[in-house]
């Protein structure tokens, strides 16, 4: 090596190095605490739940034997023992809530087994279903969506891809994975499938345009690297979780909406047709697996639209007055589900599968021996646009996070842009002479510095100032200026958008249309700006993201060896960081009260469901009661 | 009582010792197989190669008139590397780091010529014998780490008793010493002159 190709480079020390063996062995400890974690999670949301849900299955059992019993009548033993779990409840209500009365440990056993078992039962029938219906669809349904194809041979690139697939196959020692491309904006990857026979690579086309073949190979590494680690075992029960939740909410809002029907109903359709081909069964279990997803979320509207309806006929009245117990049910089971998902078993799960992440990145440097390559390519993906069209509940198998993570992306502006920029700034000149406000202007030839940038911007700033003002000549240098860079920038032009002047200047006198059109034209773009953001899937379930954040990931990348550019380095300053300390102390409180609130809430709601519940089947008994005793005479 | 406590010990050691020899056996024979089917899949790849060198040397011929030399050392090394193909893994391991060393160089010289790199057909031949090498490295990366898992645990302590016990013998690396490679590039050239 020549010495001053030596000197030259940073002097390279990590803190702390780690082999990526050891890593990979410190990964998979961390998946199994976080899996011991969540499973003791599920356990916890199961509670409340159950809590909930065991007077329903109670409720309805009784329902189904009153009308059978209004038939033919049966024996009184079921009805005695009917009464001695209501004696049980009452018993147990009162030594907790009243104090009065004695309980032994073994009625309390008894209680307790009484109370949790059906609801537990309950949830893990509807988790095996869940699992059993949707083991093998999904995968078809979500490319079908994503409208993956297969790479154009033609295509000398797609084909050096495909090449690159087999090669990390052959390195890690797997059945290769098919190759499948989306044509979208976004750049990102991910690994989809059930097993690691089935299991496909899913490439946007950017991708392969933006990174060079060392980067691919290390995105590639880490995808395949994935696959062997049984990643694709562990996205499928995380999910499978999610969908049973949407499942659940699924069935306690089906008395209401057709929304929810129509989920279950196709659910069911999907069930029982064996017939059809598989792409449109897998196409069919996306769909499904996708509605209850959205289930989960708390703006789906059957219930409101129940019982908010103007003018309801008089069916309808009557079956508001029949199904209000069931509205606290509902309200307790959804409640219940978007606290403890969003905060105790989302986030757990999403710790689970960041591990995995950290892992497949071990494993990406053990196939490749090249850190620096993954580095590269995950800062480069960071400061792209990531979002991927369709697979709505499979976000979080990318490789970047589909929203966008931003925590690994250079914060200086690059001598590149900062040229292109006093170009295109210098260019505008002409279109609006000088503003006064401004120093002179800055030519061409302008060198890459900190102090440039600074007065560069400052003159711009003072040319929007001064066209916020009134001013024509600025305001129209200021559009001549933000049409160039858009052209300039292409893809992403919707960025330097820049509101109409002339109506900025009018809505400042008070031109209520000029208003009003701003506002439209501002709504416009920030809908667009939610079509750029991925849509979230699990995600949005989980108050914490899927994905870790890219910054850890590059730090554990430069343990293991990696060297990537100094913007990855930019570190708070040091006021910065007293104010987010200071606002960690005040907030972390403020949320444990706020997550003590939520658990009040629930426990009101579930009181209230029992209430309602009971006051809803003495009704029923006692309409009951009487039809027998019309039927007797 | 008839049945003594210590028969009642021996007996549950003995099948405890039984359960521990059917496992490391067992273990130790999937960690062989690995090891064979990840030898397997090299041969596919080198075959591929041995197979893909022809055509690259045919292509290049017509347009690098001044590389002669160097093609002739690829020929060379191809077909000392296919003679050797059915010796054991470290003869195989020399020839084929040989060849591996003279198509690197080819495929590194041939970047001196603009018209070669203008043909379709050239650039498909350069990116399969580039993934081939490639997938040869990956491959022999993925072998050797199997190996030396195998080689680990053959030596490790009450394991290499079992190991002595049924026969298992050390698998080698697929690796060539710098003074090995060296040997044979000379002996190439070398042949290559008494040739002309």
């Amino acid at each position: 090596m020549p010495p001053d190709s030596a000197s030259d480079a940073r002097p390279f020390q990590p803190r702390n190095p780690e082999t990526f063996f050891a890593a990979q062995r410190r990964n998979r400890r961390a998946t199994r605490r976080m899996s011991a974690l969540g499973i003791f999670a599920a356990m916890i949301m199961g509670v409340p739940l159950t809590l909930v849900l065991t007077p329903l299955i109670y409720a309805g059992t009784l329902l189904m034997a009153e009308i059978i019993n209004h038939f033919s009548p049966l024996p009184p033993e079921f009805w005695q023992s009917a009464n001695d779990v209501g004696q049980l409840a009452s018993r147990v209500g009162n030594y907790f809530f009243n104090h009065r009365g004695t309980l032994d440990t073994n009625a309390l056993i008894k209680a307790i087994a009484l109370f949790l078992l059906p609801g537990m039962v309950m949830a893990f029938v509807l988790w095996l279903t869940t699992v059993v219906l949707f083991r093998r669809g999904g995968v078809g349904g979500a490319l079908a969506s994503m409208q993956a194809r297969e790479p154009n041979q033609a295509d000398l690139k797609e084909l050096q891809l495909a090449d690159v697939v087999q090669e990390m196959a052959i390195a890690a020692g797997l059945p290769a994975p098919k190759l499948m491309l989306v044509d979208s904006s976004g750049a990102n990857a991910a690994a989809i499938g059930t097993s690691p026979a089935d299991a496909r690579i899913v490439i946007s086309r950017r991708l392969i345009d933006d990174l060079d073949r060392d980067q691919l190979q290390a995105l590639l590494a880490h995808l395949v690297g994935s696959i062997g680690n049984g990643d694709l075992r562990i996205a499928f029960t995380v999910t499978s979780v999610f969908e049973t939740c949407g499942l659940l909410v699924a069935i306690i809002n089906s008395p209401f909406g057709h929304q929810s029907r129509s989920a279950i109903w196709r659910m069911v359709r999907y069930t029982f047709s064996r017939g059809s081909s598989d792409s449109a069964r897998a196409v069919e279990a996306e769909a499904v697996a996708s509605m209850l997803a959205g289930g989960l979320d708390m703006n789906s509207t059957d219930v409101d639209r129940f019982f908010n309806k103007a003018n309801p006929g008089l069916l309808r009245k009557f079956f508001r007055l029949v199904f209000f117990p069931i509205l606290f049910t509902n309200m307790a089971v959804e409640l219940t589900l978007w606290f403890f998902l969003g905060v105790v078993v989302g986030p757990c799960m999403a710790l689970i599968w960041r591990t995995r992440r950290y892992l497949a990145d071990a494993s990406a440097v053990e196939l490749t021996r090249n850190p620096d390559a993954l580095a590269g390519a995950l800062q480069r993906l960071s400061e792209d646009n990531s979002a991927i069209p369709g697979g709505t509940w499979a976000t979080h198998l990318f490789v970047i996070n589909p929203q966008g993570d931003h925590t690994a992306r250079d914060p200086q502006v690059t001598p590149e842009q900062l040229r292109q920029a006093a170009e295109v700034w210098a260019g505008t000149a002409s279109s609006g002479g000088d503003v006064a406000t401004g120093p002179g202007p800055i030519g061409p030839g302008i060198s890459a510095t900190v102090t440039a940038y600074s007065s560069l911007r400052s003159e711009i700033m003072a040319a929007g100032l001064a066209a916020a003002r009134g001013d024509a000549q600025a305001a129209a240098r200021m559009q001549a200026f933000m049409q160039a860079m858009a052209a300039a920038h292409g893809e992403d032009a919707a960025q330097f958008h820049m509101p109409n002047l002339a109506d900025v200047t009018a809505s400042r006198h008070g031109d209520r249309e000029a208003i009003a059109r701003l506002q439209a034209q501002n709504q416009q773009e920030r809908a667009q700006r939610q079509d750029k953001h991925g849509e979230t899937g699990l995600q949005a379930q989980s108050f914490l993201s899927f994905h870790p954040p890219l910054k850890k990931r590059l730090k554990r990348l430069e343990k293991m060896g990696a060297r990537f550019s100094e913007g990855a380095h930019a570190r708070m300053s040091v006021g910065a960081r007293v104010v987010m300390a200071v606002l960690f102390v005040v907030i972390v409180p403020l949320l444990a009260v706020a997550a003590a609130g939520m658990l009040v809430v629930i426990a009101m709601m579930i009181m209230l469901n029992l209430v309602f519940l009971s006051l809803w089947l003495a009704v029923i008994h006692a309409i009951f009661v009487w039809l027998n005793a019309r039927w007797a005479e | 009582m008839d049945i003594s406590y210590e028969l009642i010990a021996a007996i549950i050691l003995a099948v405890l010792f039984l359960f521990f020899l059917l496992r490391t056996f067992n273990r130790l024979v999937s960690m062989r197989n690995g090891v064979r089917s990840a030898w397997s899949d090299i041969d596919v790849q080198l075959a591929r190669r041995h197979d893909l060198v022809p055509n690259l040397v045919e292509t290049v011929r017509g347009y690098a008139t001044h590389e002669r030399e160097t093609l002739e050392a690829v020929t060379q090394a191809r077909t000392q590397a296919m003679t050797t193909s059915g010796s054991d893994i470290a003869t195989r391991a020399i020839a084929e780091m040989a060849l591996t060393g003279t198509v690197g160089n080819l495929l590194a010289r041939v970047e001196n010529y603009p018209a070669l790199k203008a043909v379709q057909d050239f650039l498909l031949l350069q990116e399969q014998l580039t993934s081939t090498e490639n997938r040869i490295a990956f491959a022999r990366q993925h072998y050797n780490e199997l190996v030396r898992q195998y080689n680990t645990s053959l030596a490790e302590f009450p394991r290499n008793l079992v190991a002595g016990m049924f026969g298992f013998s050390s698998a080698s690396l697929f690796a060539a010493d710098a003074a090995d490679q060296a040997n044979v590039q000379v002996k190439i050239q070398l042949s290559g002159q008494r040739d002309r």
